[in-house]
């Protein structure tokens, strides 16, 4: 079967078994490892990518589903324009990485979040991260950051310089 | 006037972390992220017996298999390896002692070809009686799961041994036999019983093989860089110069990744097929096979007089070690020093054992054994407070250790810092309020615990070479497991020290063959052992670029001091000349600018004849914590809500509070993981039964609080500025804190953990069994191997 699907902008076709998870077609195929494997069950959120823009779990995304789809993964985030987005921008100035491994697939799933939920509280920020399980940091700090970046409103300015 | 900082001054500060623009764009290259398309992928057969012999095991077949490069066995790497005893194969060769035990190893082209080879090894396996249990293992005519005990190599000296017993450590010192014999005492007893916590780092147990030039190369996601080199010599039965390892950024770690595992494996394949080999654990593996903290049994009993002074103490631990004896023969050296710590003893004996059973081998998980003795030490002395009617922060506050108290083994213990924090505490809990109302209905508690554990100290070697542009470039067998010290304390220190600025400092990842012994990312001891280090090259490095610039400005060179990048004379801002003129001149003159600097454990020693098989006989450098939780529990559904947080931790000095922060919030929410819902059975047939995220149940974003976190600095440490690791023993506490608080909500005893829903229904119904020990004697000298 023929895929013809969009990842990060550019038109891309996968001729393979439909069934093949994005994951591994993102990772083996097309050399983008930002996507984490971690548990292929879609408990841990660490694979999420935006499939049309919603956040979705590329380990249980078949590429039979794709066609005509516009993906989207962690190295295809932001406008081209600016380096990094104005949430990953949030997240370094507040220090809340530490092994790193969840981070791409939060960055992906909570980025969708903020921009379809501008008005969100603690409360609801805490509800749309029970997808995205971390290990290292016990949460609270990316919270936070996720509040003071949604209570600045414009996205910060980019002080972090691109390296 | 200066503006000269001090090195201490100049090296605290929240420098954010170097590393995190990569994490969070992923493009960091985790050793899971370095397959390359011509990298074979290597599958494993496993056990699915949780005891038997192997009868017969051909390969044969599999060489005919698609896309196979190359297949092992247990024949191929025959050295046993382990810490204190040598009794772990790589692959099981005649007998099988777990169930998720590797017996043969196939790389081939894919993962998927490799995993369809494994159904053609023909293996015939004879099923033996498993020992399931500590009390199996401990019954009189148990099967020795390791019949050859006796012949194994000892890699370390002074335990005892027999049989199932793998190692057993003890410590006594004065005549607890009086103490409890006393008119005026009263004795109480506990019985404390935890079960396992897996680790689950997001990245499993990864590596990648390759043999260049006769010699082996490992990229792999370790903590312990030395160990992984020096066990995959022992297997393969080369020297270890003859392995190379290398550590890309690890993707979580926990303890987990304190041994080797399965990158000798790798190896092996690799010198086969000469090509790259990479392993991966899938998520069922490694949770099947986690090295898990151990479930244990404790018995502890304490002598204690009318007026709160405890005056005897005896307890009993049983550590199941799983099939192989690893990181739990060196941890009974920990039961004396936590279960044993935290308050004054009149006398005291502790012994504590190693015991094998036919389950997955356990190992080292962040504090430890630390974690439940200090649930099992704070829930005995609450039992305490309870029995004679004492008030239980006053009891500790009136007992806790404090300077020159007697540790177990005879350490003297300086400084009063247990007290203090105490007090702090108290004060932080004023500022921030407590949160009764939040519990609406449901049983409220409250309590507050303390712990004691150590930095594990051990080898570090460093180097820094200081280059023409001013910057320096730090070589150790550091790791960055995601704790922050390689990109944060160490970078922090070496600046200090050079009067540069951390942004000048690289940091070069581990790599065996560039960098001197280390003894691994663990224990707290990266800040202390690679940051002391790393203080000594400075020296080495400082004395030399004075020595030259002294030249260069005809001025004596202890009248010269380095700052913002410049040699400067003493009190003449501006004078001088920059850090790249003086390495320019040193490299056109005496050669280049670099010095080198080692450190390594006092070892500080016990009261004579104190500790036996003990690894660490007292505690170089102490770390004490107080936590202190608030909890909700629904008496309809047994669900307990942690509704506040609070921790006093004794930081020695804090050289980048936030991170240190950072670390507290996410240790205490790990824990409470293991105080509340993360539970690790063993199935019937030997298995362990929550091998997924579906069975197993991490902390989520809904289930935690922010925690209120006061740093307490000052307290004597010998690590470099007076620091103290501080990633460690942020769970030290939490069971404690919780298990605590739950029994005072629920106004019954807490003997277990996790407390899960069901576990807190059965306890407010009565129904919960108590733990009853019928293999640990009544006498305590009925439990030693004399």
């Amino acid at each position: 079967m023929s895929v013809t699907f969009r990842l990060n902008g550019q038109t891309t076709r996968f001729h393979d078994d439909p069934m093949t998870p994005l994951i591994d077609v993102l990772r083996r195929e097309k050399f983008l490892t930002g996507a984490k494997p971690v548990c292929r069950e879609g408990f841990c959120g660490a694979c999420t990518v935006q499939v049309d823009g919603e956040a979705q779990m590329a380990c249980l995304k078949p590429m039979g589903l794709l066609d005509g789809r516009e993906v989207t993964t962690i190295e295809g985030l932001g406008n081209g324009r600016e380096p990094l987005h104005p949430l990953q921008v949030a997240f370094a100035a507040a220090d809340v990485v530490q092994c790193g491994m969840c981070f791409p697939g939060m960055v992906m799933a909570l980025s969708a979040f903020v921009r379809d939920h501008p008005e969100a509280d603690r409360t609801a920020i805490k509800t749309a991260m029970v997808g995205n399980i971390c290990r290292c940091t016990g949460y609270e700090r990316i919270i936070d950051a996720v509040v003071d970046h949604l209570k600045d409103g414009a996205a910060p300015k980019a002080e972090l310089a691109d390296v | 006037m200066s503006d000269v900082l001090s090195p201490e001054a100049s090296t605290v500060m929240n420098l954010p972390r170097r590393d995190a623009q990569d994490k969070l764009r992923g493009r960091t290259k985790y050793t899971v992220d370095r397959a390359r398309p011509d990298t074979l992928h290597a599958a494993v057969l496993r056990s699915t017996l949780a005891a038997g012999r192997i009868r017969k095991l051909d390969v044969s077949a599999v060489w005919d298999c698609e896309g196979v490069r190359g297949v092992v066995t247990g024949q191929d790497a025959p050295g046993l390896y382990g810490i204190g005893i040598a009794d772990h194969p790589l692959l099981a060769v005649d007998t099988i002692r777990y169930h998720g035990e590797p017996i043969v190893a196939i790389a081939a082209d894919t993962e998927a070809l490799a995993r369809a080879a494994l159904k053609a090894i023909v293996i015939e396996i004879e099923p033996l009686p498993a020992v399931q249990t500590m009390a199996d293992a401990l019954a009189p005519e148990a099967r020795l799961i390791h019949e050859d005990w006796r012949s194994y190599d000892l890699l370390f000296e002074g335990g005892a041994r027999s049989g199932n017993i793998a190692w057993e450590a003890k410590s006594s010192r004065g005549d607890v036999d009086a103490a409890f014999a006393r008119p005026d005492v009263k004795v109480v007893e506990s019985s404390i019983g935890v079960g396992r916590q897996s680790h689950v780092p997001l990245e499993p147990r990864v590596a990648i093989g390759s043999w260049e030039n006769g010699r082996a190369h490992l990229q792999t996601s370790t903590q312990v860089p030395w160990t992984v080199r020096n066990v995959t010599g022992r297997v393969m039965q080369l020297p270890p110069g003859h392995v190379r390892v290398t550590v890309p950024p690890v993707g979580g770690g926990f303890g987990l990744k304190f041994d080797a595992s399965i990158e000798p494996i790798t190896a092996v394949l690799a010198k086969m097929t000469g090509r790259d080999v990479i392993l991966e654990n899938t998520r069922q593996e490694e949770m099947a096979t986690c090295l898990c903290r151990e479930n244990a049994e404790i018995v502890i009993r304490s002598a204690v007089t009318p007026d709160g002074e405890i005056v005897g103490r005896e307890a009993v631990v049983l550590m199941d070690a799983g099939a192989y004896g690893g990181e739990q023969v060196f941890l009974t050296t920990m039961t004396s020093h936590t279960l044993g710590g935290n308050y004054r003893v009149g006398a005291i004996r502790i012994v504590s054992r190693a015991v094998y059973t036919n389950t997955p081998p356990n190992g080292a998980f962040r504090a430890c054994n630390g974690v439940y003795n200090t649930f099992a030490l704070e829930r005995h002395t609450d039992e305490i407070c309870a029995k004679m009617g004492f008030d239980p922060v006053e009891f500790r506050k009136r007992n806790v250790l404090g300077d020159g108290d007697l540790g177990p083994t005879g350490q003297v213990f300086e400084d009063d810092v247990l007290h203090p924090m105490l007090q702090r505490m108290d004060a932080l809990r004023e500022k921030t309020g407590t949160v009764e109302h939040l519990a609406d209905g449901r049983l409220y508690g409250k309590a507050t615990t303390v712990g004691t554990w150590f930095v594990f100290v051990g080898p570090s070697a460093a180097t820094v070479n200081l280059n023409a542009d001013g910057s320096a470039t730090l070589v150790t067998s550091g790791v960055e497991i995601g704790s922050g010290t390689m990109v944060q304390a160490l970078p922090q220190i070496v600046a200090g020290q050079l009067g540069l600025d951390p942004n000048q400092v690289i940091v070069r990842e581990a790599d065996t063959d560039a960098a001197g012994l280390d003894a691994g990312v663990g224990g707290g001891r990266t800040t202390v052992s690679i940051g002391a280090a790393s203080v000594a090259a400075c020296a080495d490095v400082r004395e030399k670029m004075l020595r030259t610039a002294g030249e260069m400005l005809q001025t004596k060179p202890e009248d010269l001091v380095l700052a913002n990048g410049r040699v400067e004379i003493a009190g003449r801002p501006g004078s001088g000349t920059t850090i790249p003129a003086v390495v320019a001149h040193a490299q056109a003159t005496t050669g280049p600018i670099s010095g080198s600097g080692s450190f390594t454990a006092k070892n500080t020693p016990a009261m004579s004849g104190c500790a036996a098989g003990h690894f660490v006989d007292a505690l170089d450098i102490p770390v004490f914590v107080v936590h202190e939780a608030e909890v909700a529990v629904d008496p309809d559904t047994g669900h307990v809500e942690v509704l506040a947080y609070r921790v006093v931790q004794d930081v020695g000095r804090a050289l980048n509070p936030r991170a240190i922060h950072s670390q507290i919030q996410g240790g205490v929410v790990q824990g409470l993981g293991y105080a509340l819902h993360e539970e690790v059975t063993i199935t019937a047939d030997g298995r362990i039964a929550q091998d997924s995220f579906e069975a197993y149940r991490v902390p989520l974003a809904g289930d935690v609080v922010p925690v209120a976190i006061d740093l307490y600095e000052g307290a004597p440490s010998m690590g470099p500025l007076g620091t103290k690791g501080a990633g460690e023993v942020p769970i030290l506490a939490v069971g404690a804190a919780i298990g605590c608080a739950v029994a005072n909500a629920i106004g019954k005893p807490v003997d277990k953990l996790p407390l899960t829903p069901p576990r807190v229904l059965r306890l407010l119904r009565g129904r919960e069994p108590k733990p009853v020990y019928l293999h640990i004697a009544p006498s305590w000298t009925q439990n030693t191997l004399g």
